[in-house]
């Protein structure tokens, strides 16, 4: 094999994997805020798609397209936020996992009887004619998909690093109640995240509709992005952002290499081996619990 | 309440009560039955693992899968008769479910969540992949169970259920009550204590994941006899979040709600048969409401209707 054949695919693993790492980032954001791990995270990508769907059918171009999605994806998080999770988020951990798993499962099939399970296809905001250099292909939506990562990426760890809500929410995070002492409302840091991961949800529901088809089952990309997640270490934004790319890589690669059953069994192979071992990521602080 | 005669005869009883019903009503309704009973099997042993134990479990309906199809398999492939493919087929769940306790032992709350729901999604993929075995998503018709070189009728398909089902529960209602039982709850209510009291935390894990498998493997050969055809959509994700929507509505830790719970929402596709479509969505909105306004369950509101001035599930108040 040529060395160009693994640059090829290593095109294509990032690309899937950038898809991986926006969903993986959704998780990782309102989980370092508030310890809450939605579940539900997948639907909200597919409400994005749909979002996506419906605005483009009023004849909207792509540059109002993608603002008004990402804004709707903030409006519903910040609707749920409010009136499901608040009510349950002093709750143990199983009602708030299982609370966040009903929300998903009411939005799909909400989805699912509005729309029906017949797959819509649009077109990317920039053509199929494939880019070439160097005798290295590449689609114009992955690299689109790609670089928009990029570019969220280091827009939220600007915003954790820098902005004042942004701040407050690392110190809620890391003690809620000497955060509410500084004069930090802690509801008001749970609203920022939620409505921050649910926006980076509808994005990513809107860069993979071109890619996957828009239909009820986007959300199972969540998964993936579960397993990009762990391998980042749950509370790294950078970390969930690489583990993205390297769930991205592992399955193009494991398809290649040993075959479809081996592709789709990695990811969860992988995830399990972690939990058993590694817990906490390959790039997440150690969090020691001993019974 | 009772003595443990006395329980033992209510089962009796309640079996009795059941062929009884089971004979009179006709076959359909007496099929839905069926299903009602072996939800309820796969109910009660989840409730063991996360109502009394408190565990979390997103891969109850893998394990279900895991005694469906082993059973299934070893009822066609090695020819052994339903009596012991099923009973085997729970065997195998339970050392699956001891495999999976192995990891788990060290997990707690959303990382216990994930490794159900990795543990799940193998299960899925490899169901589907080893089509040779496992007929793959298109489904397996399973081997009509014969007992003497018989085939069973419907209604003795629905009698083995049914006898099952009952001899399940009594044993829950034993084993709640037993040693295993009351480290079940000391693993709950206080990890630390626990082992501070010498309750190995990792042991009583592993026991109570391998026996909720036993449960849900016991429920999957059942399932199988019963409905004569198995296919892994049966199993996935939704199934397990069903099942654990019959022990959140009927209260988590309580036997009796597991039972009302299941048989309960077990009618609710039956109910909403004209607007089928629905059926999900009221599952979701169930799950969902059952958590934000009623989250002790039925049991709980039977319990303020009938004040008695002793412990509870939920332990003695500190």
């Amino acid at each position: 094999m040529p060395a160009s054949f693994y640059v090829q695919l290593a095109i294509a693993g990032i690309s899937v994997g950038s898809v991986y790492a926006l969903i993986a980032l959704s998780i990782v954001v309102p989980f370092k805020a508030s310890g809450v791990l939605n579940f539900g995270q997948g639907e909200l990508a597919t409400l994005g798609a749909y979002a996506a769907l419906v605005l483009s059918q009023f004849g909207l171009p792509y540059y109002l397209v993608a603002p008004l999605v990402i804004a709707s994806g903030a409006l519903i998080g910040l609707m749920i936020e409010r009136a499901l999770i608040r009510p349950v988020i002093k709750a143990p951990a199983f009602t708030v996992i299982i609370a966040t798993f009903a929300i998903g499962l009411a939005i799909k099939s909400a989805i699912a009887l509005h729309w029906g399970d017949t797959p819509y296809g649009v077109a990317g905001p920039f053509g199929d004619e494939p880019l070439v250099f160097n005798g290295l292909r590449a689609n114009p939506t992955s690299l689109w998909i790609v670089l928009c990562t990029v570019a969220i990426t280091a827009l939220v760890g600007g915003f954790f690093k820098y902005a004042r809500p942004g701040k407050a929410m690392r110190a809620v995070s890391i003690n809620p109640e000497a955060a509410t002492l500084m004069g930090i409302r802690i509801n008001g840091s749970y609203r920022w995240a939620w409505g921050m991961s649910s926006a980076i949800g509808a994005l990513a529901g809107l860069l993979v509709a071109p890619v996957v088809g828009i239909n009820p089952e986007v959300g199972g990309l969540i998964l993936r992005g579960l397993v990009a997640a762990v391998l980042g270490g749950f509370t790294s934004i950078y970390g969930a952002v690489i583990g993205g790319i390297l769930v991205g890589l592992l399955e193009t690669f494991a398809a290649v290499g040993l075959g479809g059953t081996v592709k789709n069994l990695a990811p969860f192979l992988v995830l399990l081996l972690l939990l058993a071992f590694r817990p906490y990521g390959l790039f997440g602080s150690r969090e020691i619990h001993r019974v | 309440m009772r003595t443990p005669n006395e329980r033992t005869l209510l089962c009796i009883g309640a079996a009795a009560a059941l062929l009884v019903v089971g004979a009179l009503v006709g076959s359909y309704p007496a099929y839905l039955l069926g299903l009602a009973m072996v939800n309820v099997i796969a109910a009660v042993g989840l409730n063991l693992l996360v109502g009394n134990s408190g565990q979390i479990s997103l891969c109850h309906s893998s394990f279900m899968a895991v005694g469906a199809y082993s059973s299934s398999l070893l009822a066609s492939g090695a020819g052994l008769p339903f009596w012991a493919a099923i009973p085997a087929g729970s065997v195998v769940a339970a050392i699956v479910g001891a495999l999976l306790g192995l990891p788990a032992r060290r997990l707690h709350g959303i990382y216990l969540a994930l490794a159900t729901l990795g543990f799940l999604q193998i299960v899925q993929i490899v169901v589907e992949e080893f089509a040779d075995f496992t007929g793959g998503v298109r489904g397996l018709n399973t081997a009509k169970p014969t007992l003497l070189g018989s085939p069973l009728t419907s209604y003795g398909v629905y009698c083995v259920v049914a006898i099952v089902c009952v001899l399940a529960v009594w044993l829950a209602i034993n084993i709640k009550r037993s040693r295993i039982g009351r480290e079940f709850d000391a693993v709950r209510l206080s990890p630390h204590a626990a082992q501070a009291l010498g309750i190995s935390v990792a042991r009583v894990k592993l026991t109570a994941f391998a026996l909720s498998a036993a449960y849900a493997g016991l429920a999957g050969g059942l399932f199988a006899i019963l409905v004569g055809f198995i296919d892994p959509n049966e199993f996935g994700i939704a199934a397990s979040l069903r099942q654990l929507t019959y022990i959140v509505v009927g209260g988590l830790g309580s036997i009796g709600g597991a039972i009302v719970g299941a048989a309960l929402l077990s009618g609710l596709p039956e109910l909403l048969r004209p607007i089928k479509e629905y059926t999900d969505f009221a599952a979701a909105l169930v799950l969902l409401g059952a958590l934000l306004f009623m989250p002790h369950g039925l049991a709980s509101a039977w319990q303020r209707l009938t004040p008695k001035p002793k412990a509870t599930w939920r332990g003695v108040p500190a």
